[in-house]
């Protein structure tokens, strides 16, 4: 499902081949500035978010204040968002009908600006969150050293803080990098004619220009770089397993005004960069008024509805079955482990062309769509899956198995009961993915086959303000279906994991 | 009884040299014998316990019990019950469910298991404890635990790996004798793994030293 179709690109890539292939993607100016923005837009989306994730996360990991909890929480808010109703917040924000032009006059219509925001806004909390867990390593004992040989705060931060923080901040800029440069939702409808980057310039070739040889080339360009980036990210990935410090910095009540400063201005970057999205849908959706709500009973709504709803629960019953088998079968097999990652190199783009080039016949059957749907959200499960079951006491099922249990009964009683915890988060992911999944959908599905997603697209490209009104509503629905699906799976992150409480007791 | 002959195990790491874990090792445990055998940090003596229980393979000799050779009787058939050193307790089941663990899989309804497993921690004075959270207990309450878990399903060999080091020092004394009562009511064939020498005496009745592979009797 995720080699051959990779393979059958390359076969297709080589087959179309020449010299000139390599050379148009230099010399063509069209081709040349698609590749440049893409990568470029990737790399100032790192720097925008190391820029702004650095502070904010060194604050979340060293102050204590009311809500933190909630605050961190939150955090996980742009991991379960529809991409495309990502893309709905930043225009509603930005766009030419937003918030920012009807107040301020400010309409990023047409500049790169809007497809970074949208960039960071769906990246900033990867970073701050890998930042929190990395400044969590960090050893008080260290920190008093330091400060005790002269070195002021700001020295021991960029002497002692850093340098242990350094591998969780590289790596979370690789998978920002990944994401940006293969992402196709956000790129599609953000980036206007000119900024759209090689994953829509393949969509627009295969879908409609019909131009497979050209599609598979730049998809064969595409999928070099995002390996190099998930080759970076498994190395630096590989330093990370460090346990959390016994001595970890105790956290400081917020008293003094500069304190208080520093909160709020890493606050404030939180509600603007990742929080003010998802508001702005919600406000552009109520201010539609009531004539703009009634697409929710309209009958084309409710068979999106049905479609989002039956595709995903497919999708998820595979991808739970597949993740668990993958992170079972992972702990004999360091290859195995790696091959986990093999659904971050090949972009959704990428996989759904893939597919229809390697199974014509079944380019628009159920099977293959609901496959790429699972496919795309396994990698949640089985990650989850296989970091608990490393995590996992090896002496538990010894116990049970010196008790009477056989391997099936000591995997039964003992490591599934443990192991669940982990699933139901790792489930989670993948059913938000799984209900916001835009570019297979795109590319697999029949008319029939319509989702929220396609259906929202179809309004975005319809002229009048009642179908982007609609729009809001249904992107409001997508929003609230994933975060449904998400809060009814998964549970409170502060709680202890049985992992732990094993480790405990 | 227990009966251990020639029984050899070379570790061979990665990097560095072959380390003797066993080498043509012989034990004799009789039933209701308790046998102490001591050894320095990294001797052998957790793996010697795990070769016994049938969790660890090993490179040649025999492992028999009354008779019979266990080559080829799995860990969950063999009814030793081994006892870690960290307790290695079930922290998705409650104290009942810990203790009632190994019944169920002898076959018993849940209800009898638990039934039988209540007893058992009033005998063991963690009645009141019964449907706590196991990692909410104290680390002699834990311990006491894991030896009704044990005991429950009584087995034909005890196995502890330094049962005490998880305490601090009263605690250990005043759970040494205890264990001992409990293991001597139960008449189960005991090995006990430890470095504390204290501790062999006081419950042991012969012991060995594990160094390099190979065992010398100290009493």
């Amino acid at each position: 499902m995720l080699v051959a179709p990779a393979l059958r690109l390359l076969w297709e890539g080589s087959a179309s081949f020449e010299l000139s292939s390599i050379k148009a993607l230099w010399q063509d100016h069209y081709l040349r500035w698609r590749w440049v923005w893409s990568l470029l837009q990737a790399t100032l989306t790192c720097g925008l978010v190391l820029l702004l994730g650095l502070p904010v996360a060194w604050v979340l990991a060293r102050f204590d204040f009311m809500g933190r909890s909630l605050v961190l929480r939150l955090l996980m808010l742009p991991f379960v968002m529809p991409t495309l109703v990502a893309a709905m917040g930043v225009l509603s924000l930005w766009g030419p009908r937003g918030l920012a032009n009807a107040w301020w006059g400010i309409d990023a219509q047409d500049t790169p600006w809007l497809l970074l925001y949208g960039n960071v806004f769906f990246n900033l909390c990867l970073l701050v969150r890998a930042g929190v867990d990395g400044l969590a390593q960090v050893s008080s004992a260290q920190l008093a050293a330091a400060s005790t040989l002269g070195a002021s705060p700001w020295r021991a931060f960029w002497r002692v803080e850093w340098p242990v923080a350094k591998p969780w901040f590289g790596s979370a800029l690789c998978l920002v990098f990944l994401y940006c440069f293969s992402g196709f939702g956000l790129a599609l409808v953000l980036g206007g004619q000119r900024y759209a980057t090689l994953e829509v310039e393949i969509y627009t070739l295969v879908a409609y220009e019909l131009k497979l040889a050209e599609a598979s080339v730049l998809a064969l360009f595409t999928m070099a770089i995002t390996a190099a980036a998930a080759l970076a990210y498994t190395l630096r990935a590989q330093h990370l397993a460090a346990p959390a410090q016994a001595d970890a910095v105790p956290l400081q009540h917020v008293r003094t005004a500069a304190q208080r400063s520093m909160l709020a201005a890493a606050l404030l970057i939180l509600l603007v960069c990742c929080v003010a999205p998802v508001l702005a849908i919600a406000v552009r959706a109520v201010a539609a008024g009531p004539s703009a709500w009634a697409v929710l009973i309209d009958g084309d709504t409710l068979h999106a509805l049905w479609n989002t709803l039956r595709f995903s629960t497919m999708a998820v019953a595979l991808a739970t079955l597949l993740g668990l088998t993958h992170a079972l079968a992972a702990q004999r097999s360091s290859v195995l482990r790696t091959a986990m990652f093999l659904p971050y190199i090949v972009s959704p783009v990428t996989v759904a062309f893939g597919l229809l080039l390697l199974y014509p016949p079944w380019s628009a059957s159920l099977a293959l769509l609901v496959s790429a749907y699972a496919l795309l959200a396994y990698p949640f499960i089985a990650n989850a899956a296989s970091t608990a079951l490393a995590n996992q006491p090896a002496h538990l099922v010894q116990a049970a198995r010196t008790l009477g249990a056989s391997p099936w009964r000591s995997f039964w009683r003992v490591t599934l009961p443990l192991l669940r915890p982990a699933l139901r988060r790792g489930v989670a992911f993948a059913a938000a993915s799984a209900l916001g999944e835009f570019a297979v959908s795109l590319f697999l599905s029949r008319p029939e086959w319509t989702t929220l997603t396609t259906l929202i697209y179809q309004r975005l490209g319809k002229p009048g303000a009642a179908n982007l009104d609609a729009a809001w509503v249904l992107a409001c629905l997508l929003m609230a279906l994933a975060l449904l699906a998400f809060m009814l799976l998964e549970r409170s992150p502060n709680t202890l994991t049985p992992s732990a409480k094993a480790h405990r007791a | 009884m227990l009966d251990i002959q020639q029984l050899t195990k070379t570790l061979q790491p990665t990097r560095g040299a072959a380390r003797k874990l066993a080498h043509k090792l012989n034990l004799h445990v009789a039933p209701g014998e308790v046998v102490a055998v001591l050894g320095p940090s990294g001797c052998g003596k957790s793996t010697l316990l795990k070769m016994i229980a049938g969790l660890e393979p090993f490179d040649s000799g025999r492992i028999m019990f009354d008779g019979a050779d266990l080559a080829a009787t799995p860990a969950h058939l063999r009814r030793f019950a081994l006892m870690f050193q960290n307790f290695a307790l079930f922290a998705h089941l409650n104290v009942l469910d810990n203790v009632a663990f190994g019944l169920i899989e002898q076959g018993l309804s849940k209800r009898e298991a638990r039934a039988q497993a209540q007893i058992m921690l009033e005998r063991f004075g963690l009645g009141p404890l019964a449907l706590q959270k196991v990692w909410l207990l104290s680390g002699g309450e834990q311990q006491r635990v894991a030896l009704a878990r044990a005991l429950i399903t009584q087995p034909r060999l005890l196995l502890l790996d330094e049962p005490f080091s998880a305490l601090d020092a009263d605690l250990r004394a005043q759970l040494r004798q205890e264990f001992s009562n409990h293991i001597a009511t139960a008449g189960v064939a005991t090995v006990l793994v430890t470095h504390d020498v204290q501790e062999a005496r006081a419950m042991a009745g012969s012991a060995w030293r594990l160094d390099a592979g190979e065992l010398a009797r100290l009493w």
